[in-house]
């Protein structure tokens, strides 16, 4: 489904959706997605583990 | 007379071996970056150690998990926008042309015809890690993990790596302007992430009972062979970090800083080693502390490191031994001014950072750099030195003056009193009895030097 290549001649960058910049754009946005939501969910984590000990 | 070689026929094969030999040259560019990068996973295990052991046991895990978080958000971090902001911001504050370094660019994945990218890209986020990581000491037991996982993403992917571009890049202003010469990166990775440190650490605050009426108390580290242990892992993969600043060239150029003037592995391994030595002697004589002596391997090694491939050997061990004297007496004035920092990374990153830089112009002054660039001057240098410390400290007082104003820097202090282990994380890290070492908050026989107990 991904692949950007049919044939391994004369090839350069080979990887999945190198063929499609707006996938990668999204694949970056999906990273970029994680690192905001995972430190989101610390924080509410965080904030509910101190509100035990109030 | 048939078989005869024809002059097309040697030039063919002459062609092909050629070939094969450009390809093995490459291949071992990237092999020597690959072990790099992996030698300098042993610093983060050894930041794991040490500032695990560091820690009073209730906030030892907490220590840990932030560390291991760290590694994991910086990698993202720097694939995303630090090797465009390396690439980007040469010259400034303004972008020139770097589309090739944008996450979503062909140059930045699996590639037959490019054997560099990559391997640089890693080399270069672990460096982003490392800097990231010499802030995580100096904060234990009361940051929140949230806000040092901001902080850090910050450090090691943007702040560190403007200041990268600026003096170690190829055409860094500071190099372009002032000559200035890091080739171990004492400014751009530890002076910056030093003062960094300081910034958040004036907002931050110290831990709860480490100063009494103004006095500085003794906060024992759970573990000091652990933290010696972790100390002495990080030196191990300062050889993966040293590696990784030395560029292996293709053709017949060989081995040269990242100025692009020569250098060899030689020179690198005389003064890494005669500047550890001397950092510990230094730090020895000073404390007579455990933790301060084996850190004086980190402060020998940094005070030598921007000088690394010019200093002459004994030079270095000299500088090394005083930069280690000095380096303890820069981290007890901290301590006597209300900073609590838990593992001397202020003085031991950012003090001997700022120093390695400037004694470079000192001792170097005159040196040549490559073609069309300035010489190597004291003020050059000390203009670098200069913007290294504010590159660090202006951005890690900024945001961790935000992040206390939301009211998100700090642990609570009933968590501080209950340990962030028990309270967060849900967990302990002995649970089947107290270790031999438990801290104790109020008393100690034993003296600690950079606690100013002798006063």
């Amino acid at each position: 489904m991904g692949s950007s290549i049919t044939t391994w001649e004369n090839v350069s960058a080979y990887f999945t959706f190198a063929d499609n910049p707006f996938a990668l754009v999204l694949f970056a946005i999906g990273t970029a997605a994680i690192i905001v939501g995972l430190i989101i969910s610390i924080i509410r984590h965080e904030n509910a583990a101190f509100e035990k000990i109030k | 007379m048939e078989n005869s070689p024809t002059l097309e026929s040697l030039q063919a094969a002459l062609d092909a071996q050629q070939a094969v030999f450009e390809m093995h040259q490459a291949m071992n560019v990237e092999v020597f970056y690959w072990w790099c990068t992996a030698i300098m996973l042993m610093i983060h295990a050894g930041f794991l150690a040490y500032e695990m052991g560091a820690s009073r046991s209730k906030n030892a895990l907490a220590a840990g998990i932030k560390n291991i978080l760290a590694i994991a958000l910086i990698i993202p971090a720097f694939y995303l926008f630090g090797w465009w902001i390396y690439n980007a911001f040469p010259t400034g504050f303004v972008p020139i042309e770097a589309a090739a370094a944008l996450p979503w660019s062909t140059s930045m994945g699996p590639d037959v015809q490019d054997m560099g990218t990559g391997i640089f890209w890693a080399a270069f986020a672990l460096f982003g890690a490392t800097t990231g990581s010499i802030l995580s000491g100096a904060v234990i037991e009361r940051i929140r993990v949230s806000a040092f996982l901001i902080l850090t993403i910050f450090l090691g992917g943007v702040v560190w790596i403007m200041a990268g571009a600026w003096g170690w890049h190829p055409d860094g202003w500071l190099l372009t302007k002032f000559g200035y010469h890091d080739v171990g990166a004492s400014g751009v990775v530890h002076a910056v992430a030093g003062f960094f440190t300081l910034g958040v650490l004036m907002n931050l605050g110290a831990r709860k009972g480490k100063f009494i009426n103004g006095v500085p108390q003794i906060i024992s580290p759970h573990s000091l062979p652990m933290t010696l242990i972790g100390l002495m892992m990080i030196i191990f993969g300062f050889f993966g970090f040293l590696g990784g600043c030395i560029i292996f060239n293709g053709g017949e150029t060989g081995w040269t800083t990242i100025y692009g003037t020569p250098t060899n592995l030689s020179a690198f391994a005389f003064n890494t080693l005669m500047g550890f030595a001397g950092g510990i002697i230094g730090c020895y004589i000073a404390t007579r502390d455990p933790f301060w002596t084996m850190s004086g391997g980190l402060v020998g090694i940094i005070s030598v490191a921007a000088g690394l491939d010019i200093y002459s050997p004994s030079l270095a061990f000299i500088i090394a031994v005083c930069t280690g004297l000095v380096a303890v007496q820069f981290a007890k004035f901290l301590e006597k001014r209300g900073i609590d920092d838990a593992v001397g990374a202020v003085s031991v990153h950012g003090f001997t950072g700022v120093v390695a830089v400037v004694l470079v112009g000192v001792f170097a002054g005159g040196t040549p750099n490559a073609e069309g660039m300035p010489a190597i001057s004291f003020v050059g240098q000390f203009v670098g030195a200069i913007v290294m410390g504010l590159m660090g400290f202006v951005p890690g007082y900024g945001l961790s003056f935000l992040l206390k104003k939301a009211n998100s820097l700090r642990v609570p202090e009933a968590c501080e009193d209950i340990g962030i282990d028990e309270v967060e994380l849900l967990a302990k890290p002995y649970p089947e009895g107290r270790v031999p070492a438990m801290a104790d908050l109020t008393t100690s026989d034993v003296p600690n030097k950079l606690a100013n107990s002798e006063t």
